[in-house]
């Protein structure tokens, strides 16, 4: 299920950030992209028969503006507008990796998004283990994603 | 043809992301006129004449399935072409939506596969596009 999720949380990240923002994926992450500071994050919940957890997004080197800009064509996007902005793609990357959790034809539901200052992400309560997490280097910053299963553990994973 | 179209998405960034895209199509586009929820989008087009309409599922107040409910319940609105915009990939949903005589686009979309939806339930046709 991990390279499962994994895989279509790259696939669904790259294809919305394409087809929404005109940002596009660059094939390594720079030396300078190893250590840039996080700017912004979204997060959006979701839950199914079998399954409840969450979708993180975390924004690096601009991306977090580029998003904003690029989506509504406006280069001084208001803080407010970033945030929707970032929390738009959490829940549209969501709803593209949550079908396949357990099998197709599942119902599910996802809650509005949220955003985070980057100050109330870094001081907050000790993080899960995601069942899947990814960074992706794009042309106008850098995306890390988080995806979590609540209760995900990999003995359970390997168990099969 | 002009098409009068109505977004409707509880998301200002997703109404300005279908109107971009909408203007990226190169389709002849008359108004737009936006909503913030099913009930907002069913007085526009008391008041409007709208061509097309683009509607979420998933907003407060009313969602995308009981607006769309309601318009088929009018006459006047029982051909209207619609087209749901949605994140959504659960079977059943889909499925009510469809019965309800829409078409459905899975977010994300590009400006291609909006046109290619929107030329085939307006019949716009293409001599009058980009």
């Amino acid at each position: 299920m991990k390279k499962q999720i994994e895989k279509i949380l790259i696939e669904s990240t790259v294809r919305t950030l394409e087809d929404l923002c005109f940002i596009y994926q660059e094939p390594e992450l720079k030396d300078a992209q190893e250590n840039l500071p996080l700017e912004a994050a979204a997060e959006v919940k979701y839950r199914n028969d079998d399954f409840t957890g969450k979708l993180l997004i975390e924004s690096r080197g601009g991306l977090f503006l580029a998003i904003a800009t690029n989506m509504l064509s406006n280069d001084n996007p208001s803080d407010e507008q970033k945030k929707d902005a970032l929390g738009e793609i959490a829940n549209i990357i969501c709803g593209n990796v949550v079908p396949s959790l357990a099998g197709g034809g599942r119902e599910y539901k996802i809650e509005s998004p949220r955003s985070f200052k980057k100050d109330e992400l870094l001081k907050g309560k000790k993080q899960e283990k995601p069942l899947s997490e990814i960074t992706l280097n794009f042309n106008q910053g850098r995306a890390d994603i988080k995806f979590f299963v609540d209760g995900y553990s990999d003995t359970k994973e390997k168990k099969g | 043809m002009a098409l009068n179209t109505l977004v409707v998405d509880d998301s200002s960034v997703m109404r300005s992301i279908v109107i971009k895209t909408l203007k990226l199509s190169g389709l002849p586009l008359g108004d737009i006129w936006e909503a913030s929820n099913g009930e907002e989008g069913l007085r526009i087009l008391q008041d409007k004449w709208i061509d097309l309409a683009l509607v979420d599922i998933h907003m407060p107040v009313m969602d995308g399935e009981e607006m769309l409910t309601r318009l088929r319940e009018n006459d006047q609105y029982e051909n209207l072409p619609v087209i749901v915009v949605s994140s959504e990939s659960a079977p059943g949903k889909i499925e009510k939506m469809l019965k309800l005589g829409a078409t459905f686009i899975h977010k994300p979309f590009t400006p291609e596969i909006l046109k290619e939806v929107i030329v085939a339930i307006t019949g716009v046709s293409n001599e009058e596009t980009d």
